[in-house]
C-alpha cells in the first residue's frame, strides 16, 4: 500500500477517538483564555506542546503566576509516561528511518498510541499509520482549541456532563477484547491494582509508569514459563 | 521569560519522553526485552482506564471515589466483550452514566 494511503488509514482509524478530545480541546482554550493568555498564545500551546493533560495544569500554573520553571518541571513529571509508550511503539516501528521515528515521535500521544498498537497487533508495525493516527488528533485538538476559543463561556463544563468518562471508555472497548488472552487479563488485573495504588500515594502520572513497567513484566514472566512449560514434555521423551 | 520559552521548555521535555525510546530502541532487542514490550499495551491501557474511573482529584491528591462511573465501566466492559466496537461500547456506556446518575441523583 502507498505511503498516503496508510497515512489516511491511520487518519481514519484515530476519529474513534475523537470525541474523547475535542471537548477537552475547547474547554482548554476556554480555561486558558480565563487565564489571562491570548488567542495565540492558547492555540500556540496546543500546537507546540501537544500533551492535554499538561496543558490544562500549566495553564492552571500561568493562572496564579507559578515560576516557569516549576511549570516546565511539571510537565516533565505528567509526561513521563510517554517515555513507556514511546518504548512499546518503537518495538513497532523500529525499522523506520529515523527522521519518520523523530516525526512520529512529536506527536504520539496516549490515545495515538492505543490506535496503532491496536492495528500494530494485528497487521504487523508501519510508522506511516502511526504517522496518519498523530495527525488526526494534532487536527483535532487544533481544531477544537480554535472553536474553543470563538465560542467560549457559550461551552459547557464537560466534566459536569460526564464527558470525562468517554476517554476510559474508548480504552474499555480497546482493552477488553485483549482480555480473551489469559495472561493478558492477569497483567491487566494486577495494572488496576497497581494503578491505583500508585495513583493514591504519587503525584503526575507516576501510575501509568508503574504498572506499564511492573504488571507487563509479570506477564512476560508468565508467558515466559508457559513456553518452557510447553517444551518439558517434549524434553522428558528425549 | 516569555511565555514562549515557558512553551520551548515545555514542548523539550515532553518531546524528549516521546523520541528517546523512540531513537534509541532501533535494533532487534533481546528476547527478554521483546517479550516484556509486548505486554505494555494491556497494562498501559488498564494504568489509563481505572484510576480515571474509581478516583477523583480531592484537596490532598488523588481519593477513591466509587460513582456513577463505575457502574458506566463495567457496562462498557461488557459491551465491548460482546461487540468488541468502540462507538457502541462509548455510547452505551455513556447512556448507562447518565441513568445510574439520574436514579442515584
Amino acid at each position: 500500500m502507498s505511503r498516503w494511503a496508510t497515512i489516511q488509514q491511520g487518519f481514519l482509524a484515530t476519529l474513534v477517538v475523537w470525541p474523547g478530545v475535542a471537548p477537552f480541546g475547547m474547554v482548554y482554550a476556554v480555561s486558558a483564555l480565563s487565564a489571562g493568555l491570548s488567542f495565540w498564545e492558547t492555540l500556540g500551546m496546543s500546537l507546540i506542546v501537544f500533551a492535554g493533560a499538561s496543558q490544562f495544569t500549566a495553564v492552571g500554573m500561568f493562572g496564579s503566576g507559578a515560576h516557569p520553571f516549576s511549570i516546565i518541571a511539571t510537565t516533565a513529571i505528567i509526561n513521563a509516561r510517554h517515555l513507556l509508550l514511546a518504548a512499546s511503539t518503537a518495538s513497532y516501528i523500529r525499522k523506520s528511518p529515523t527522521w519518520l521515528r523523530a516525526l512520529v515521535a512529536f506527536q504520539l500521544t496516549d490515545e495515538t498510541y492505543a490506535v496503532g498498537v491496536q492495528r500494530f497487533t494485528q497487521h504487523g508495525g508501519d510508522a506511516w499509520f502511526q504517522l496518519g493516527s498523530n495527525l488526526s488528533l494534532y487536527f483535532v485538538w487544533a481544531t477544537s482549541t480554535i472553536i474553543g476559543s470563538l465560542l467560549g463561556a457559550l461551552i459547557p463544563n464537560p466534566a459536569a456532563l460526564g464527558l470525562d468518562l468517554i476517554f476510559p471508555l474508548t480504552f474499555i472497548a480497546f482493552t477488553v477484547p485483549m482480555l480473551r488472552d489469559r495472561v493478558n487479563l492477569v497483567v491487566a488485573i494486577l495494572a488496576a491494582v497497581i494503578s491505583v495504588a500508585t495513583a493514591l500515594v504519587l503525584p503526575g502520572s507516576w501510575y501509568v509508569l508503574t504498572a506499564g513497567i511492573l504488571a507487563s513484566a509479570v506477564g512476560a514472566w508468565l508467558a515466559r514459563r508457559q513456553q518452557l512449560a510447553q517444551m518439558e514434555p517434549i524434553n522428558e521423551n528425549s | 521569560m516569555s511565555i514562549w520559552l515557558t512553551y520551548a521548555g515545555m514542548a523539550a521535555v515532553t518531546y524528549a519522553a516521546r523520541a528517546i525510546p523512540l531513537l534509541l530502541l532501533r535494533n532487534d532487542p533481546p528476547a527478554w526485552l521483546a517479550l516484556w514490550l509486548k505486554y505494555v499495551p494491556p497494562a498501559v491501557f488498564t494504568a489509563l482506564i481505572v484510576p480515571a474511573v474509581v478516583t477523583q482529584m480531592g484537596d490532598h491528591g488523588r481519593v477513591v471515589q466509587l460513582g456513577p462511573a463505575v457502574g458506566a465501566a463495567v457496562v462498557g466492559a461488557l459491551v465491548a466483550w460482546r461487540t468488541e466496537n468502540a462507538i457502541v461500547t462509548v455510547g452505551l456506556g455513556m447512556v448507562a452514566f447518565w441513568l445510574i446518575r439520574l436514579v442515584v441523583g
